[in-house]
């Protein structure tokens, strides 16, 4: 008991040191998150907020619009940047100490425009991203109502739409997706919204559906009227549409791709985006049969493609010859089997018992007759062999009995190739 | 020695006559000619649309103006070996009308026993071959598989190239079968071409018949020889006619 003491004071200071250092960096972290609070007065939200947290200051632009200088408070603090303790200065950097300078902006937008730029400081990747977009090229064309960060995101009510940890966008955010798009594109939403994707998003929060993100990207958004969007779109289609899992739950065949390709349509439009994806080409991807934001279920009445006259309608965009039984022409993303396209199928089964019935039986009288012929010129060929030894023998043995050679070869039809055969050409054209 | 080279001189004559028959007339070697081109042209510039998913494939038809080139070449192809067998029919036609059609190359009962001894021969269960008329079984089953097999191209073919007018009449779904059925019946035809015909006309023996128009006396002797009888009238010695 008395040797315990020792040990247990020694045990006591090592995790006391341990404490220590292990507390350091904790203690650490707080001071450096929020440097800006410490060091200087003028850098501190509350300061900012003593003025812009009243409302009814304006501050009039050049082109003589006035500009809300108010700030909701409550709106910063709940947005992603404001839980995590961000300052305001971290993205208006150039405001100075009060008064500040003048603004460089001409009007709303410009000012937009310029603060913009404070969002790469932090999310660099995304805003890189984003200046590859159909938005960010549509603004350099002189486009300034092309969305920028702050058009989708807001300014101060900056959300969190993503799973850290996954990746994911997060459910609640699926359903503020389309909304945010609708901002410009209403039109296109409004279509969307009644869809069999936009409406099953609306009305179920179903999570297997595509927001606009998950056919247009995030912040790379593309052009989506290039050739080189249309080549590619199957694929983005069946992105969804191939997978077992998500298709199984509504009954939907995964062989839509499979299908697509192996028929008219799809075979050359597949060779198209591997060999030319810049091409234009006339032949149909999914979208031009099965709507691009108005997508029915295939059972629709209205517009479903199952629905023979409306897949007529849809087969006259291009077939403008086509009639009422032109549509089944397509094997509508079937297998043929006897049920569905018996014809195909039966023509099939055809073929594979002809091949190797018919091709197959020529095959092996072909190989049979060059072996029967191997083997007969291998018998000739000897045969001449012992005749001629026969002859030599014979001639060596009896000089002057020829013309008894002659008689014997007259009889061997074998030894008849062995004579050359006398040309006459002038003769043969005489008896023609 | 000159005695006895003239001795052996007078025995053996120093020239040997050599016969020469018509086999094809000049306008059947211009349809063979038209056919082997046609199927040719048609044969390359649809193997790409089949094998559509092989990288050799892509290749060939990597932009929308080749693949129209290649399919404007396959149409053209396509109306010379139609017209070929519009000519082809409408002659036969034309000759039975008027009672010159020679039947040789019809299937009789005769062909069905050649090919059974054939069979019999090449598995040494006989010693000699059949003896043939004009044309040999093997021949006839050239023509008329080709026969049926231009057929089964150029009515699927056409089937292929006009499906708005074509569903007008038929239902729809014989234009996929069509599909299948034009391009497994060219790979059908190509390989029965190389294995069946290139072997009989090139491996066989080289029978440059269909090109020249003729044939020699020998070779009409050895494998036509009961055309050849029924020609000269006279009687080849076979091991069949010494049993009969």
């Amino acid at each position: 008991m008395i040797r315990l003491v020792p040990v247990m004071v020694l045990v006591g200071i090592l995790l006391m040191i341990g404490l220590l250092f292990s507390a350091a960096p904790g203690v650490a972290a707080p001071v450096a998150q929020q440097p800006p609070s410490e060091q200087n007065e003028s850098l501190r939200d509350e300061y900012c907020l003593s003025c812009h947290a009243n409302p009814g200051q304006t501050y009039t632009l050049p082109d003589g619009s006035e500009l809300d200088l108010y700030v909701d408070p409550q709106e910063h603090a709940n947005s992603i940047h404001g839980s995590q303790g961000y300052a305001c200065v971290q993205c208006h950097t150039d405001v100075g100490e009060y008064p500040h300078p003048p603004l460089q902006a001409v009007d709303r937008r410009d000012l937009t425009l310029q603060l913009n730029g404070s969002c790469k400081f932090c999310h660099a990747n995304e805003h890189s991203k984003a200046m590859d977009s159909v938005h960010a090229k549509a603004l350099e064309a002189g486009n300034r109502d092309a969305a920028v960060c702050t058009d989708c995101h807001t300014a101060h009510a900056v959300q969190d739409w993503v799973d850290e940890t996954t990746g994911e966008t997060l459910p609640e955010a699926r359903t503020q997706i389309p909304q945010t798009c609708a901002k410009c594109h209403s039109e296109i939403h409004d279509k969307y919204a009644e869809s069999v994707h936009g409406s099953a998003l609306t009305e179920e929060n179903n999570p297997d559906v595509p927001t606009c993100i998950d056919c247009h990207g995030v912040h790379n958004i593309e052009d989506p009227t290039t050739n080189q969007f249309r080549l590619s779109s199957p694929e983005m289609c069946a992105n969804c549409h191939t997978d077992p899992a998500r298709m199984a739950k509504y009954g939907i065949s995964t062989d839509v791709l499979d299908t697509y390709v192996a028929d008219f349509h799809g075979t050359t439009v597949q060779i198209f985006e591997k060999q030319s994806p810049d091409a234009e080409t006339n032949k149909p991807v999914c979208y031009d049969c099965h709507g691009i934001h108005d997508i029915a279920a295939s059972d629709d009445p209205e517009k479903g493609l199952k629905v023979k006259e409306n897949l007529l309608v849809t087969c006259q965009k291009c077939h403008p010859d086509a009639r009422d039984n032109f549509p089944t022409s397509w094997l509508s993303h079937y297998i043929p089997s006897p049920d569905k396209y018996p014809l195909v199928y039966y023509v099939n089964l055809f073929y594979l018992l002809l091949i190797p019935v018919v091709l197959g039986g020529m095959f092996v009288l072909v190989a049979m007759d060059f072996t029967r012929s191997a083997i007969n010129r291998n018998q000739e060929r000897k045969l001449a062999k012992k005749l001629k030894q026969q002859a030599a023998e014979e001639e060596s043995l009896s000089e002057p009995t020829r013309a008894d050679e002659n008689t014997r070869s007259e009889n061997s039809s074998l030894d008849e190739r062995e004579e050359p055969a006398i040309q006459q050409p002038g003769e043969e054209e005489g008896n023609d | 020695m000159s005695a006895e080279m003239e001795k052996a001189a007078l025995q053996k004559p120093a020239i040997q006559t050599h016969r020469i028959f018509q086999r094809f007339t000049t306008g059947q070697r211009w349809e063979h000619l038209l056919l082997l081109i046609s199927f040719s042209v048609l044969l390359l510039t649809g193997l790409p649309q089949k094998y559509r998913t092989s990288t050799w494939s892509q290749q060939i038809l990597s932009t929308p103006e080749r693949v129209d080139l290649i399919q404007t070449i396959h149409h053209v192809a396509a109306v010379v070996l139609i017209i070929e067998v519009i000519y082809h029919l409408g002659l036969a036609i034309y000759l039975m009308a008027k009672r010159k059609l020679p039947g040789d190359i019809f299937i009789t009962w005769q062909d069905i026993k050649d090919a059974g001894m054939m069979v019999a021969y090449l598995l040494f269960l006989k010693k000699e071959k059949p003896v043939f008329g004009k044309y040999t079984f093997e021949e006839k089953l050239t023509y008329w598989f080709l026969f049926f097999g231009v057929g089964i191209m150029v009515v699927s073919g056409v089937i292929l190239w006009f499906p708005e007018l074509i569903t007008r009449v038929l239902p729809g779904g014989v234009i996929p079968a069509a599909k299948l059925a034009h391009s497994t019946e060219a790979i059908v035809a190509g390989i029965f071409i190389v294995l069946w015909h290139f072997y009989h006309v090139h491996l066989q023996r080289l029978n440059l018949s269909i090109f020249s128009g003729t044939i020699s006396e020998d070779d009409l002797k050895t494998y036509h020889t009961l055309e050849y009888e029924q020609l000269t009238g006279e009687k080849i010695m076979t091991s069949e006619n010494k049993q009969s």
